[in-house]
């Protein structure tokens, strides 16, 4: 078991470790990265599993009991998040491989895969990282090696983008590590099992203060309205592999944690009303962001933002149904996200660029990529038999069951955000994919055809395809996965398995 | 009349300097390098000399602080910085290329190496079924120290000392050697350039 809790993060960085130095062997270094990323599936596959039945997995390393150690646990949403990132993580990192092959990037190899694998500990840490240190740890891998990926291939514009992205974060991180010495000095433990008994006993004021502190810090890293400024700047800019992994995970591993702090270490009283709120803010705000931008990559990130605020709705309604429908939003969105910008950078590889202002007719050029946007953009904006609607119908049937009228309004804003979203996709439908081709991606078309079809370009375009049916399973797997979300909503609001399980070692 | 190129220097700015001894009068290897010098400022030989005896005595100590770690203050992180410290000051005295000659290894040679050897010795206890990190010791008798009592942490601290040089070096090699070569290479252009339009050199 100890083994099994180790593999998410211990052996990416061992793959870091081996691809480092692979400067001249670029197919073994491409081998052992896609190599590490298939185990980490697995070990998470192995978890979800043991996990299902609500049980809390725990393990201390070096021995040492639980408030004092560091305490690894894995809950039934920690797992399910394992999974779905390491599949992501490892789609996308198909879909670069296939891109160096087919020599399309400007992106260092040596550089881009170690510390991808890198990124991947940071994430997997955060998800199973048992104190609120070593979450911090966690976040800190995940965030420095994203610094160094948001500047690969560096333009200006990337460089300009890669400073407030860092400077952003930086400011978050230090205000997370206040909090953490605000919760020390306070219960005189970081252990998130201890300090969620603990903090029963502080005065509620403290205690609320606290809770909007970790807000902000988390609210900044998944881009809430109104810290959400730094993302629409930033994310677009980088290139394909990396935006993708970014929106479709750095934002949700600070979901992640707002889920966990929330429920965990603060009652539902102390913010509840506050989350609501900014749900709906982070809703409207960025829908509105996205219809007035004139490039792909923009709208998603606007549409990224926007969409935040249905998880944090989720968790805002309380309830254990809400806080599932919020569980499978969040997995739904992962994919859905990294499937677009994966799309997007099929069409940037087409075109050479993103803006709408020189796409038309993309649907007579190349059906396949047609077909490849509308299936994941149908699922953002939660059209019936997507994943989308399943996690959209579960937010606001658990919004409307636990009534008021803030809930009534969020739903109103969800619906509106949703249309919305229709509205900002139809938009890049018709002026891209619409109409008359222009000269230059007839053009483009034809050379490609003449060239054919390259080993490297069908692992980028399959890995796409398969990212976007991943999102198609979803759907078709909703009541497993709403089961799933159900039994990992129950045990974050019961909180009783987690702190039991870390504190008296549980099965280990 | 161009002075003969010193194709074995390499800071390719230093043309006018006189230079080695060629053939068997040369020195196998230059305690103190004669053609060498920073890019940035005059040559300090007080500087170079004092670096040059004060490095054994640091690695010494780093060393001492990663061993020392386990129960007192010290530890792979601290060693590690004490260490790097040691190739920084010979950085500072000397430039890239005296840097080049003290630290044969690529910074991200060290990396992957500390790396492997941190994440091997965390992991090595999972295999019989401990918790990560777990410490296992072995006592030894050895000749002159008596009993020294070894424990895996230290091999785990040692891959901790050895990120901890190469995070160090290759901030020197991206902040400092790099923008030295170009600085070189500019004033070996500008130089090139002066030249030519002074009519002399070789056309």
């Amino acid at each position: 078991m100890n083994l099994l809790l180790a593999v998410p993060f211990l052996v990416p960085l061992l793959g870091a470790a081996l691809t480092l130095p692979m400067r001249r062997a670029p197919r073994t270094q491409q081998v052992v990265s896609a190599l590490t990323l298939a185990i980490v599936v697995a070990a998470a596959a192995a978890l979800v599993r043991r996990t299902a039945d609500g049980d809390v997995i725990t393990s201390q390393a070096g021995g040492w009991p639980a408030p004092l150690g560091i305490t690894i646990a894995v809950d039934p949403l920690s797992a399910l998040l394992l999974l779905v990132s390491s599949v992501v993580l490892l789609v996308v990192l198909l879909y670069a491989i296939g891109q160096d092959i087919a020599g399309l990037s400007r992106a260092m190899p040596m550089v881009f895969h170690p510390i991808y694998l890198v990124l991947t500990a940071g994430v997997c840490l955060s998800f199973i990282a048992g104190d609120l240190f070593n979450l911090f740890v966690g976040f800190e891998i995940m965030l420095t090696a994203s610094y160094a990926l948001i500047t690969q291939a560096p333009t200006r514009a990337r460089v300009r983008a890669s400073m407030i992205y860092t400077m952003v974060s930086l400011t978050s991180s230090i205000l997370f590590l206040t909090g953490i010495a605000l919760v020390y000095a306070l219960t005189g433990t970081v252990n998130l099992a201890d300090i969620a008994v603990k903090l029963g006993d502080a005065p509620p004021p403290l205690r609320m203060v606290l809770a909007l502190l970790f807000l902000v810090v988390f609210g900044i890293k998944a881009a809430i309205v109104p810290m959400h400024f730094w993302l629409p700047d930033s994310y677009p800019v980088a290139i394909t592999r990396i935006s993708a992994i970014f929106a479709a995970l750095l934002t949700k591993v600070a979901v992640y944690a707002i889920i966990r702090t929330q429920t965990l270490l603060f009652s539902r009283d102390d913010v509840s009303g506050v989350l609501l709120w900014m749900a709906i803010a982070t809703m409207i705000v960025g829908i509105l962001g996205a219809l007035v931008q004139d490039d792909i990559n923009r709208i998603m990130s606007f549409a990224l933002v926007s969409h935040i605020g249905f998880m944090l709705f989720g968790l805002g309604v309380g309830t254990v149904a809400g806080l599932a429908g919020a569980i499978v939003y969040l997995v739904h969105h992962i994919v859905v996200q990294a499937s677009l910008f994966l799309v997007n950078g099929l069409i940037r590889q087409f075109v050479g660029h993103t803006s709408l202002r020189a796409i038309r007719g993309l649907m007579a050029v190349s059906p396949v990529l047609a077909l490849l946007f509308f299936l994941p953009a149908m699922s953002l904006a939660g059209l019936p038999p997507m994943s989308g609607f399943v996690a959209k119908a579960a937010l606001f049937t658990a919004g409307a069951d636990a009534g008021g009228w803030l809930l009534y309004t969020g739903i109103a804003a969800g619906v509106a955000t949703s249309l919305l979203t229709l509205m900002a996709i139809f938009r890049i439908w018709v002026r891209g994919f619409w109409g008359e081709p222009l000269e230059d991606m007839i053009e483009a078309r034809d050379q490609l055809r003449s060239q054919g079809m390259s080993g490297g370009r069908l692992l980028m375009t399959s890995s796409t395809a398969a990212m976007v049916a991943i999102g198609l399973a979803l759907a078709a797997a909703a009541g497993p996965l709403t089961d799933f979300a159900f039994t990992a909503a129950e045990d974050l609001l019961g909180g009783g398995a987690y702190i039991e399980s870390v504190l008296t070692g549980g099965e280990s | 009349m161009r002075p003969p190129q010193s194709g074995a220097v390499p800071g390719a700015g230093e043309e006018r300097r006189p230079t080695p001894p060629e053939g068997w009068e040369a020195p196998r290897e230059r305690w103190l390098s004669t053609v060498v010098s920073p890019a940035f400022g005059p040559r300090s030989v007080l500087l170079e000399v004092v670096v040059r005896l004060l490095i054994p005595s640091i690695l010494v100590f780093s060393v001492f602080l990663l061993v020392s770690g386990h129960d007192r203050p010290g530890g792979g992180f601290a060693g590690g910085l004490v260490a790097s410290m040691a190739f920084v000051l010979r950085y500072i005295a000397g430039g890239r290329h005296e840097l080049a000659v003290g630290m044969p290894l690529k910074p991200n040679t060290l990396l992957a190496a500390g790396l492997l050897l941190a994440a091997v010795m965390a992991g090595l206890p999972l295999i019989g079924g401990a918790p990560l990190l777990d410490v296992f010791y072995r006592t030894f008798e050895l000749p002159l120290f008596g009993e020294v009592k070894v424990a895996s942490y230290l091999f785990f601290e040692a891959g901790v000392f050895l990120i901890v040089v190469g995070l160090v070096l290759s901030v020197v090699a991206a902040l400092g050697a790099r923008m030295e070569a170009e600085e070189e290479e500019a004033r070996a252009g500008h130089r090139r350039r002066r030249r030519a339009r002074s009519g002399g050199g070789e056309r």
